[in-house]
This record gives structure tokens, sequence and C-alpha cells, in this order.
């Protein structure tokens, strides 16, 4: 068994032939945040697909705190401590706001049908507890007022802030971002990356899929650069960005 | 269930328990499987085209059949004109009801961005209305053509069937193998495969999704019709005769594969010579329960039957 | 008089049956033409038990529920694996399988010809007799079991639903067991469904197949869709427009026969003209978009 806090064993996948991941390995500790770079298709989306267990590998291992989550079913991962968010953003858009944070809470009496009816004024407490939580969470992240608008009316920025904060919510360990700052607007890549940035003395760690190089630099721990399914370089932001592999890669 | 069941598959002889008499019946029955099965394939073909080219369930497809045997009707006995002009009418206004669905329905939902779910409920609505407007305009009762004198038939290797029987069959054999040559080796047929495979990348290289769905409707129609028609001239008629062969029209495309037409002409065959022997060899009436069993195993187990395509894409 | 507490009595079954399929369709997403299968298997199970066990009304509307229940953890399975549209298909064959069932085991059942003479309910000592006290009953029922899917709806197992609804993989992600929320609540549905087939059953007095086709799935589904997918009140305005309107139909001289295809028509049309112009109904939110 492992001794680290997450890593990631000789991971491979193929996707009807074609390569999608080959042996990639990685590990990371508690409060660290990884940046994960790369051009489109080098693997990076289905490493987190992989490790938040929506796909499972052909070969490899995943361990999260020394237990192996390689196949097990999404929710579950999801309430290991293990919370992502999407490229395409996800986020129910139909429901509010604070419905969206409070969904993304485990622990939630009021979700199993027995408490829905037996013993009502207990799950009544909890739910007004999460309620509570949700909204200082949103507060903190300045989305106090928009709590009870549907999500799906927020702005663009305002949606990736909310995805962010249901992980949080979730009082997530290891948080997988996908993309949490693309296509949105300076103010609002401020506002995430000081999010994402505060994690570290929680002792909450990141793996951040960006394309948002000066972002990566800035924050992030460790840099792990990705192309073709492969590891192509691994290191402090700046000797990554100084590999000539990379260069290479990227050039190509 | 009494298109299947009803005098139009030939005499059953008396039980005769010799060998040659049994060996008869059971060739007997497989050719009134395959009468049957022609039926439902001509039926599940024009529902797999349609799925295959616009990517939803037409489940009001099982009307074209019901009209054009109705029309053949109305136009023969209501209107006294000859068989074969009626016939004639009845392909053509049958198939034009199928078009004047896709215009005045599925072609706004989908410029409306409509899901297939949309579609698909639509679908059922248009079902629900067009077979009750029959009932209101013929009556719930059974009608019947008799062209004539009953068609006699001929006697194949043993086996009776009639001659619109022998149509049914030679236009289901006749419609597949034109059906697979249009879509593989014309360029309309082309543009429907692509249109179904990609639509956004289709419409994005210029193919007018649109036309090219009408042109599955039209066929599907024509086919489904043709099959009504020849079943109205054969049997008796009833508003919600459509349903049967529309329903295992369904199972033939699933299990035969939605995207492949051989594989539907061959399961709509399958599956109707599975009715007939078993009929004969457990009691009539839960055919249906059977049929539908394996379609849902086929759903669980290979939902792209035996020889369709892949249709359930990754998730993410 | 009487016929109006007849309508009513209809009224309460129809708008048990759509709450029961809202839950399902409306909340979760999952379209089903399954729901008069449901709603048949109670009818049947109420009238079997009774004519043959003499079982007390409490007893026969518990394993009504129970085991329709059970039939409907048998539909939900295959949406865990099927999409959409082929889920509908598998419905539908779920439909087509249990009326097969319904009409052919003629020991059980009666076959085509159903099953009559099903005795008045007791309950507590108390017999039902008259429509004025099925009147009672359906509505006590009705109130019940509306109440119980407020609770639901409301309550963070319904936005649970809602979530599945509209992003099952977002939902998986944010932790939630997605395979038993979506299979529990084709439970739940089913068993309520179950109720009203066994508040019909003693109520007529006499069963048939021909009740429970897939021309009653389609229209309870169209009272769900009408009424607006999502929202239960709308379902309980929907039921009863569209159980009163065919009455209406009576009284301007249409001929028996024709006001039942006229219904059809109206109901058919209605679904069509929503989808083409407001897919989620009057009062829903779920227009049935992917």
């Amino acid at each position: 068994m492992g001794d680290k806090w997450f890593e990631v064993h000789g991971l491979c996948k193929n996707f009807a032939g074609i390569r999608a991941i080959l042996d990639f390995s990685c590990s990371l500790g508690q409060g660290e945040i990884l940046g994960l770079i790369g051009p489109n298709g080098a693997g990076k989306t289905t490493f987190f697909n992989i490790v938040s267990g929506f796909i499972a590998p052909d070969r490899g291992q995943v361990l999260f705190k020394g237990v192996e989550t390689t196949r097990i079913a999404p929710y579950r991962i999801a309430n290991l401590g293990i919370r992502r968010t999407f490229q395409d953003l996800r986020l129910i858009r139909q429901i509010t706001v604070l419905d969206n944070v409070m969904l993304s809470m485990p622990n939630q009496p009021g979700e199993r049908l027995t408490k829905v009816f037996f013993r009502w004024s207990n799950s009544r407490k909890k739910d007004g507890e999460n309620r509570s939580e949700a909204m200082a969470l949103l507060a903190k992240a300045g989305l106090a007022e928009e709590a009870n608008i549907a999500a799906g009316d927020l702005s663009y920025g305002q949606q990736k802030l909310l995805s962010l904060v249901c992980c949080l919510s979730a009082k997530a360990e290891l948080l997988l971002l996908d993309e949490p700052i693309a296509g949105i607007a300076p103010e609002m890549i401020r506002k995430i990356l000081k999010v994402i940035s505060s994690l570290r003395e929680r002792r909450m760690s990141v793996i951040l899929i960006e394309h948002n190089f000066e972002a990566v630099m800035q924050i992030c721990d460790r840099v792990i650069f990705m192309d073709l399914g492969t590891k192509v370089s691994e290191g402090t932001p700046e000797r990554v960005r100084d590999d000539p592999k990379v260069i290479q890669a990227y050039t190509n | 269930m009494d298109i299947l069941s009803g005098p139009l598959h030939g005499p059953i002889g008396p039980g005769r328990n010799d060998r040659v008499g049994r060996v008869r019946l059971v060739w007997q029955l497989v050719v009134n499987g395959i009468i049957t099965g022609s039926m439902c394939a001509l039926v599940g073909i024009g529902f797999g085209l349609i799925y295959s080219v616009g990517r939803f369930f037409h489940f009001a497809h099982g009307m074209v059949f019901t009209l054009g045997a109705y029309f053949v009707y109305l136009f023969s006995s209501l209107f006294s004109l000859s068989i074969q002009f009626s016939i004639i009418l009845a392909i053509i206004f049958a198939p034009f009801v199928g078009c004047l669905i896709e215009i005045v329905v599925y072609r706004p939902l989908r410029g409306k961005g409509a899901g297939s779910l949309v579609i698909l409920i639509a679908s059922l609505g248009i079902y629900v209305v067009l077979q009750n407007t029959i009932s209101i305009v013929f009556g719930d009762s059974t009608k019947s053509i008799r062209a004539g004198a009953v068609h006699e038939g001929i006697v194949f290797c043993g086996a009776h069937i009639t001659t619109p029987q022998m149509a049914m069959v030679l236009i289901c054999v006749l419609s597949v193998a034109m059906l697979t040559g249009i879509l593989h080796k014309t360029r309309i047929g082309h543009l429907m495969r692509a249109a179904g495979s990609d639509p956004g990348l289709a419409a994005a290289l210029g193919i007018d999704i649109n036309r090219v769905i009408l042109y599955a409707i039209v066929i599907a129609s024509l086919l489904g019709s043709a099959a009504g028609i020849l079943t109205a001239v054969d049997v008796d008629i009833t508003p919600s005769m459509g349903l049967q062969p529309l329903m295992l029209g369904v199972i033939a495309a699933i299990v035969g594969g939605i995207g492949s037409i051989p594989g539907i002409g061959l399961g709509g065959m399958l599956l109707g010579i599975a009715y007939h022997l078993g009929v004969w060899k457990i009691s009539s009436q839960w055919q249906d329960a059977i049929a539908f069993t394996i379609l849902l195993v086929f759903l669980l187990i290979r939902p792209r039957g035996f020889l369709g395509r892949r249709i359930n894409g990754a998730i993410l | 008089m009487e016929y109006l507490i007849h309508i009513c009595v209809l009224i309460c079954i129809y708008v048990i049956l759509a709450i029961s399929l809202d839950l399902i369709t409306g909340y979760t997403g999952m379209l089903s033409i399954a729901h008069a299968a449901f709603y048949g298997v109670g009818a049947y199970i109420a009238a079997i038990m009774s004519l043959n066990l003499h079982s007390p009304f409490i007893v026969n509307i518990g394993c009504a529920a129970t085991l329709s229940g059970l039939l409907g953890l048998l539909v939900g399975i295959p949406s865990l694996r099927i999409r959409d549209d082929y889920f509908v298909v598998a419905t539908f064959a779920f439909q087509v399988i249990i009326l097969s069932i319904l009409n052919n085991w003629m020991s059980l059942t009666g076959g085509s010809m159903g099953l009559s003479g099903i005795p008045q309910p007791q309950i507590l000592g108390f017999r039902i007799s008259s429509h004025l006290h099925f009147l009672v009953l359906a509505c006590l029922f009705c109130i019940l079991i509306l109440w119980i899917s407020l609770r639901i709806a409301h309550s963070p197992f319904g936005r649970v639903l809602k979530a599945i609804r509209e992003d099952e993989i977002f939902a998986q992600a944010a932790g939630k067991n997605v395979a038993a929320f979506k299979i529990l609540v084709f439970v739940i549905g089913a068993g309520m469904a179950s109720i009203a087939g066994v508040i019909y059953a003693y109520y007529i007095g006499f069963i048939d197949p021909t009740s429970f086709s897939v021309m009653e799935s389609i229209f309870i589904i169209s009272i769900v869709i009408i009424g607006g997918a999502g929202s239960l009140w709308g379902s309980v305005v929907a039921a009863t427009v569209l159980v009163v309107l065919p009455e209406l139909l009576r009284f301007i001289g249409l001929p028996g026969a024709m006001a039942a295809n006229i219904r059809q028509i109206i109901y058919g049309s209605l679904l069509v003209a929503f989808m083409l112009w407001r897919p989620r109904g009057f009062l829903g939110n779920y227009g049935f978009h992917r």
C-alpha cells in the first residue's frame, strides 16, 4: 500500500484503440496545489474522470489515504472526500444557488426517505444547520445575494465560482478543478484564485487543470506537463516552464 | 392480435399426427411467419430509418399502416372506385399524411431545439389523435374490403399463400435490397447516413437536415402504407390495427439493429416466425409478452441489436 | 348528484395516478409509459385477494402497494443502464408484458373477461357501500398521497431528484447514489399508483384488462405533462380538467362512444400543442429538454 496521501500508479486507458493515457503516475500530499497542464487531448480530463470514478482505467491504481479507489462508483469517491468540477461547467441550473451548495453537502438526513417522514424534527434541525453553513460559504464567496436565484441565472463567472463553492461545502479534502478560470473576467479570476490558494491553510489539496499558465505559475506548488497521455515533465512551475521537452511539445 | 391469428394465413389442417402432416404444418407456420414478419419488417424498417436519420422515435409511424388500409377502404367501398385505383390513391395519400406530420409537427419542434423526448411525446399525441379520428370517421367496428372472390392464392411447396401475402413478402425483400442500395450507393443515401451519424457536422457541411429527414419519412411511410394496404386487401381492418405491426416493428428494429436495414428485415422475419410457431406450441396469447421480454433483454444487454451500430455514446 | 360524486371519485383516482407519475417523470425526469400497469396490478391484487381470500381492505391495500412497489423496482432497473428514448420503449415493454399477464393468466385474473363481483370493503367494521362513502375514502387517500408527495418533493430527497433530472453526472459527483434514488422513486410511484387501482376495483366492483392498457398509460402521462412536469399541483389541476372535460361533452349530446374518442383526441392534441408551445405544461418547470 502507498505511504503518500494521494497517489496514482501506472494508469493506462485506451478508447477504441486510441491511447488516452499511458503509464501515468503521480502523487500528492496534503495542502498541496498541483497544476496539470498540456495541450488539448493530452489526457488531463480523462485523468480526472478516472480519479473521480467516472471511467475505469485499463490498468493502474488510484490510492487515496491508503485506500484503493480505482474502480469505486463515482458517488462513493465523492463521499470519500474527492470532489471535482467539470470542464463544461456542470451545475443544476433549475434550482437555486443555495440549493446547489446544499445539494453537494454530505450527511443530509432529509435525503433519506425515512427521515422525510419519521424523526422529522431532527432532520429539520440538521437541514437548518446545513442551510446556515451553506449561506456562510456563499457569503465568503460573495454570492450571498444570489443565494435564492436559479443557478442558471448567474453569470458564467459566478457559475464557475459556485461550482467551486459546491466542492467546498462538501468539506472535500482533494479537489479536482477542471479549468476553473477559463473564459471568465479578470476580476473573477482573481477571486477564484484567491479561494483556491486559501485552501492550502486548511490542509486541502487541489489538482488544477488550466491553460492559463500565468495563473498556474502564481498558485501551484508543483506542475505536471502532460502530452499524448504521458507525463512529459514534473517539478516547480519555473522548472517545467523552462524544460526543453515542454517547449518542444508546445512548438510541435 | 387479430391480424396475426385471423383466417389470413391459410388453413391449418386438422391435427394430423403423422410426420408429413406435422412437417407440413410447421412449414405453413413458417410461411405465415415470413408473411407476418414481412409486414412488421416493412413498418420496422421505416421506423428504424427515421431514427437512424433523424435521431427520434416516430411512434405515430404505426398510423401510416392504418391509414393505408383505411384509404383503400374509403376509396373502394365508399367511393366505389376500383380496387386497383383505390390502392394507387392510398399509396399516395397515406404517405402524404406521414409527410404532413413531419412538416407540421416535427420540423417546427426541431426548429425550436426540442430534444428527442419532446418529439417522442408529440408522436404519442399524434398517434392518439389519428387513431381516434379514424374511429370517429369510420367507426370502431371491423371493416373489410372484399375485392371480389376471396383470394385463393397458390400453394407454394405445400403451404398456402394468397396473392397479397406474396406481394407483402416480395415488397419487403425488394425494399430491404433497394433501401440498402440507396443508403450505400446513392448520393441521397450518403446524405441520410451523414445526417444520422453526426447532425451537427452534417449541417455545418451544408446538408439540409430537414430535407433529408423528409426523404426518410417519405420512404418509411411508403413502406408502412404498402404493408397496411396489402393487409387491408387481405383481411379485415380496425382503427387500432397499426399498433401491433408498430410494436413488432419496433422490436424488430431494436433486436435487428436500428441502424441496419437488413438487420431489421431479418429481425422482422424471425420475429414473425417465432410468433407463429409460438401460437402452435404455447397458448396463443403469450406471444406479446415473450416478444417484449426479448426486447427488454436486448435493450439491457445489447442495445445496438444484432447488426446495428453503437447508439449510446460515452457519458463524458 | 350521484353522478357528480362519481366524477369526483374518478378525479381522486386520476389525481393519485398523476402525482405518483409526476414524481417519477416530472421530478426525476424518467419518462415512463408503464404507469397503467402499476394501476392495474393494484386493482387486480385487491380484487383477487378480496374475492378469493376475503382478506380485509387494509391487508389488500398493503399487499397491492408492496407487490406494485416490487414491480416498480423491476421497471426502475433498466433506467440505470438505458437512456431516455430507449428507456421509454423499455417501460412500454413492461406495460405490454404486465398487461399480457393480466390478460392471459386466466385462472388468476379471469383473463379478458376480468373479475366481477368485488365485495364492498369494510374498514374497522364500517361498510363502504354508497357513492358518498367511496368519495370520502377516495378523498382521504388522495389527500394522504398528495401530502406524502409534497413532503417528498420539498425535502432534500426531492432536491436530489431534481438534480438527477437535470444532470445525473453532477448528482453523482456531488456524492448522491443516483441508482438508489431512481429505483426508490419508482417503487414509491408504483406503490401509490396501485392504491388508485385498489380504490378503482372496489368502487366499480368489476375490472378487466382494457382499463389498464397502454392507451391508459399515455392518458396518465398526458395529464402529468399538460399539468406540468415537476408540479404536483399542476397534475391535480390537469387531472380534474381532463376527467371533467369529456363528461361535459356528454352534456352537449354526443353519443357515448364518440365522447371517448373525442376525449382522446383532445388530450392527444393538447399533448402535441404543449410540446410545440410550452413543453413544461401549465404549471410545470421541466420541459424534457436535454
